[in-house]
C-alpha cells in the first residue's frame, strides 16, 4: 500500500473539493422562469455622469426584469482611471462592467482586458440583434472600441469639441457670426477682450483642447498613429500652433485661465465674463441654463473654427466593455444591451440632458432635436457633424497605448509657455525631446529628429 | 449672473450629504482611524517603553529596522500591497486599511513615544522597584501616567495621519470601504464639479480633528515642548 504523501494528499483534496463542488453547484432553475441570470450579482464602474444617474433611476425594472442585482460604482474621472487601470492591470474580477476609457481604450484591448462583444453580439441567444442595432452607434463613436471588425465595447458617451458663445458680444464687435477660423477669432479677440469680459474660455485638460489647434494647423502628436508614433512637436504647424493656442489663454483668457476646471469655466460664462466657451458638448451645453445665468438668451453654439489644413474637432468617447476577468460575462452583457440601448439613451437625453450620447437614431429623433435647439443652434446636428467628422480617422492618435504620459506633458508644456515660463520655441522643443523619451522608455521605435 | 456679497445661506448640501453615500465613507474614516490609533498605542507604547529602557544586542539596528515602512514614499508600496491584499480578500474592507495605516504608523508612536518615556526619570521607576513594583506596574502606574501628554500627542498625530490618508484608501477600496478623502473626489462629476457638497464634505471632514485638537490641546502642546528646558 502505497504511502500518503503531502502532495498525494494535497491533489486528493483539491480533486475532493472540486467533485463536491461540483455536486453542490446549483443548476439554473431561473432558466425556465426566463430569468437565467437571476441571483447573479453585477458590480459596474463608470464615472460619475448625469447617464449613470439617469441608469440608476431605471434600475429597479432592470433587475426586476432580468433578477439581476447591480451595483454601479460611480466615482469622479481622476479615481477612475487610476482605480480601473490597477483592477485590470491585476486581473482582479471585481468589476464585471467598466467604462472604456477613450485614451486607455488602445492599452486595455491590446493587452486583452477587454472581452470581444461579437461572440455575445452573433449569439441570438443572448442578442436580438435588431433590437441592440450595432449598426445605429455612429460610425466615429464606435471607431476606438473596435479593432478590424471586432468590437470590445458599446460607446454610451461622446463628447465633441464645439464653441458656446455670446452672440451680442460678438455682435457689437461687428462679427454677425462666429468666426470660422482661429486667425479671425484671434482678431475678434484682441478686439473684444477687456479686464471685465475676457474674450475666450476653456478647461484646464489642454491635451484635449489645444490639438483643435494642432491638427488645424497641420501638425500632430505622432508623425503616422498608429504606425509611426515618432512625436512631432517640434514641426513648424506644431509651433504655429502652439503659439496660437497659448495666446488665447495667456491674452484673452480671464485670470487663471489656465487652469479653470469644467465648472469654473461655465460659471465664468454664467456670469458674463466671457464671450466664447470651447469645450467638450457634454461641457459647453451646460452655459445656457437657466437656473445659473440670466445670459442664456444672449448664447448660442457652433463649429470650432477651422485652420489653415482644414476643420478637427475632437472626439473623446466612453464606453461599457466586459472585464475579461468577470466571472459574470454573459450577465454582464445583459446589462450592457440594456444600459447603451436605444430606449436607455434616448430616455436619458430627454430626461437627464444626456446629449453627448452616441446613437444616430437618438439624435435624429424629433423630440430630441427640439429639446436641444437653442435660439436657431441646433446642438444635436453639431454633435452628429463632429462624430462623422471624428469617424474619418484622424483621431486615432489619442487610443495609442502610449497617448495618455504623452497627453499629460503636453499640458505641462502648455501650461509653460501660456504662464510665461519658456518661449513657444523652447517649450516646444523640451515636450518633443520628453515626448521621444517617453516613447522609447516604453519600447516604442521611433525616429529621433535633429 | 455675478456673486453678490449677501446671500441666502443654505444648509441643503449637508441635507443632500446625510442622504447620499458620504455619510458611510465618513464613518469607514472613523471606524479605520479610531482602530488604528487605539491598536498602534496599545502596541507601540509598550515598545517605545522596551526602547527606552532595555538594553540588548542590536538595540540600534532593530529600532532604525521599524522605521523602515516610512523610509520609502507609500506610491512604493502601493502595488505589492494592493496584490497581496487582492490574494488575501482584503481590498475594499476596513480591517484591511487598519492593517495598512497600522504598518506606517507603528514606527511613529514607537519612536515618538521612547523620546517622550526618555525625558521620564529612570529613577522613579528604580524606587518603585526597590518597593516591589514589577517593570509591568512601573510602565503602568508610574512611566505611562508622566508620559500622558506625549501619549496625547502621539494619538492625535497617529489619528490624524490615518484621517487624512487619500492614498491607500483610493488604491485598496472600491465602494464599502472607501474613506471620506476620497469620497470627496467623487464630487467631482464629468461634466461639472459639484462645489456645495465638496465644501460642506470638506467641512464635515475637519470638524472631529478640529474638536478632537480642542480637547486635547493642552496636552499635545505640553507634549511638544516635554523636555525642551531642563531643569
Amino acid at each position: 500500500m502505497s504511502r500518503i504523501t503531502r502532495r498525494r494528499f494535497l491533489k486528493s483534496t483539491i480533486v475532493a473539493a472540486g467533485v463536491s463542488a461540483a455536486g453542490v453547484r446549483p443548476s439554473r432553475p431561473h432558466a425556465q422562469t426566463g430569468k437565467p441570470y437571476a441571483g447573479t450579482r453585477l458590480k459596474v464602474s463608470q464615472v460619475a455622469h448625469a447617464y449613470a444617474v439617469g441608469l440608476l433611476d431605471r434600475l429597479p425594472a432592470f433587475e426586476q426584469q432580468t433578477g439581476i442585482k447591480v451595483e454601479i460604482d460611480q466615482m469622479s474621472f481622476p479615481v477612475l482611471n487610476q482605480r480601473e487601470d490597477l483592477e485590470l492591470a491585476s486581473g482582479s474580477g471585481a468589476y464585471d462592467v467598466m467604462q472604456m476609457i477613450f485614451i486607455r481604450s488602445g492599452r486595455w484591448i491590446g493587452a486583452g482586458w477587454a472581452e470581444p462583444l461579437n461572440p455575445f453580439i452573433d449569439d441570438a441567444r443572448l442578442t436580438d440583434k435588431a433590437a441592440l442595432d450595432v449598426g445605429d452607434f455612429v460610425a466615429g463613436a464606435m471607431a476606438p472600441f473596435k479593432r478590424g471588425d471586432t468590437i470590445y465595447a458599446l460607446p454610451w458617451l461622446s463628447d465633441s469639441t464645439v464653441v458656446g458663445y455670446r452672440t451680442d458680444l460678438f455682435e457689437k464687435a461687428g462679427y454677425a457670426k462666429f468666426p470660422e477660423t482661429f486667425e479671425a477669432l484671434h482678431e475678434a479677440a484682441a478686439k473684444m477682450h477687456t479686464r471685465q469680459t475676457a474674450a475666450f474660455v476653456t478647461e484646464d485638460n489642454l491635451h484635449w483642447i489645444f490639438p483643435n489647434w494642432l491638427l488645424s494647423y497641420g501638425g500632430g502628436f505622432f508623425a503616422n498613429p498608429p504606425g509611426d508614433l515618432t512625436p512631432t512637436f517640434d514641426t513648424p504647424e506644431a509651433l504655429k500652433a502652439a503659439e496660437m493656442f497659448t495666446t488665447m489663454l495667456a491674452k484673452y483668457s480671464p485670470p487663471g485661465g489656465i487652469k479653470l476646471d469644467p465648472s469654473v469655466a461655465q460659471a465664468i460664462m454664467h456670469q458674463g465674463k466671457a464671450a466664447c466657451y470651447l469645450d467638450g458638448m457634454g461641457n459647453t451645453q451646460h452655459i445656457i441654463d437657466t437656473k445659473k445665468t440670466t445670459l442664456a438668451d444672449q448664447m448660442a453654439f457652433t463649429h470650432t473654427p477651422r485652420g489653415p489644413k482644414g476643420h478637427f474637432p475632437q472626439l473623446a468617447v466612453h464606453g461599457y466593455f466586459i472585464n475579461k476577468a468577470s466571472k459574470n460575462k454573459n450577465a454582464a452583457w445583459e446589462f450592457i444591451k440594456w444600459a447603451a440601448g436605444k430606449d436607455q439613451m434616448l430616455w436619458s437625453a430627454l430626461n437627464k440632458g444626456h446629449l453627448a450620447c452616441t446613437r444616430s437614431s437618438v439624435l435624429a429623433n424629433a423630440e430630441v432635436r427640439q429639446k436641444f435647439t437653442w435660439r436657431g443652434s441646433d446642438l444635436a446636428s453639431l454633435h452628429l457633424a463632429v462624430m462623422k467628422r471624428a469617424g474619418e480617422g484622424y483621431m486615432v492618435y489619442r487610443t495609442v497605448p502610449q497617448f495618455p504620459p504623452v497627453g499629460d506633458r503636453v499640458i505641462i508644456a502648455m501650461t509653460a509657455i501660456a504662464s510665461g515660463q519658456t518661449s513657444v520655441g523652447d517649450g516646444m522643443k523640451s515636450l518633443q525631446k520628453d515626448a521621444e523619451g517617453i516613447l522609447e522608455k516604453a519600447g516604442v521605435k521611433i525616429n529621433r529628429r535633429g | 449672473m455675478p456673486p453678490t456679497l449677501l446671500f441666502s445661506p443654505t444648509l441643503q448640501n449637508y441635507a443632500d450629504l446625510v442622504e447620499s453615500k458620504f455619510v458611510r465613507s465618513l464613518m469607514n474614516s472613523t471606524v479605520t482611524a479610531v482602530s488604528t490609533t487605539i491598536l498602534a498605542l496599545l502596541l507601540g507604547v509598550p515598545a517605545g517603553y522596551a526602547f527606552s529602557r532595555a538594553r540588548f544586542r542590536a538595540q540600534r539596528v532593530v529600532s532604525l529596522w521599524t522605521l523602515t515602512t516610512r523610509m520609502a514614499p507609500p506610491i512604493a508600496f502601493g502595488i505589492p500591497f494592493f496584490l497581496i491584499y487582492k490574494d488575501l480578500g482584503l481590498i475594499d474592507t476596513r480591517i484591511g486599511l487598519v492593517i495598512i495605516y497600522l504598518t506606517f504608523n507603528l514606527s511613529l508612536v514607537i519612536w515618538m513615544m521612547r523620546a517622550f518615556f526618555d525625558g521620564v526619570p529612570r529613577s522613579l521607576e528604580e524606587a518603585a522597584y526597590i518597593d516591589g513594583a514589577g517593570i509591568a506596574t512601573a510602565f503602568v502606574k508610574i512611566a505611562l501616567p508622566l508620559a500622558a501628554p506625549g501619549l496625547a500627542t502621539t494619538a492625535i498625530f497617529t489619528f490624524l495621519l490615518s484621517w487624512n490618508d487619500f492614498f491607500y484608501s483610493l488604491l485598496l477600496t472600491r465602494s464599502e470601504a472607501i474613506t471620506a478623502p476620497v469620497a470627496i473626489v467623487n464630487f467631482m462629476n464629468y461634466e461639472s464639479w459639484e462645489w456645495g457638497k465638496v465644501a460642506a464634505a470638506a467641512t464635515m471632514i475637519m470638524l472631529p480633528v478640529v474638536a478632537l485638537s480642542v480637547v486635547v490641546r493642552k496636552y499635545i502642546v505640553r507634549g511638544l515642548t516635554a523636555g525642551a528646558v531642563k531643569g
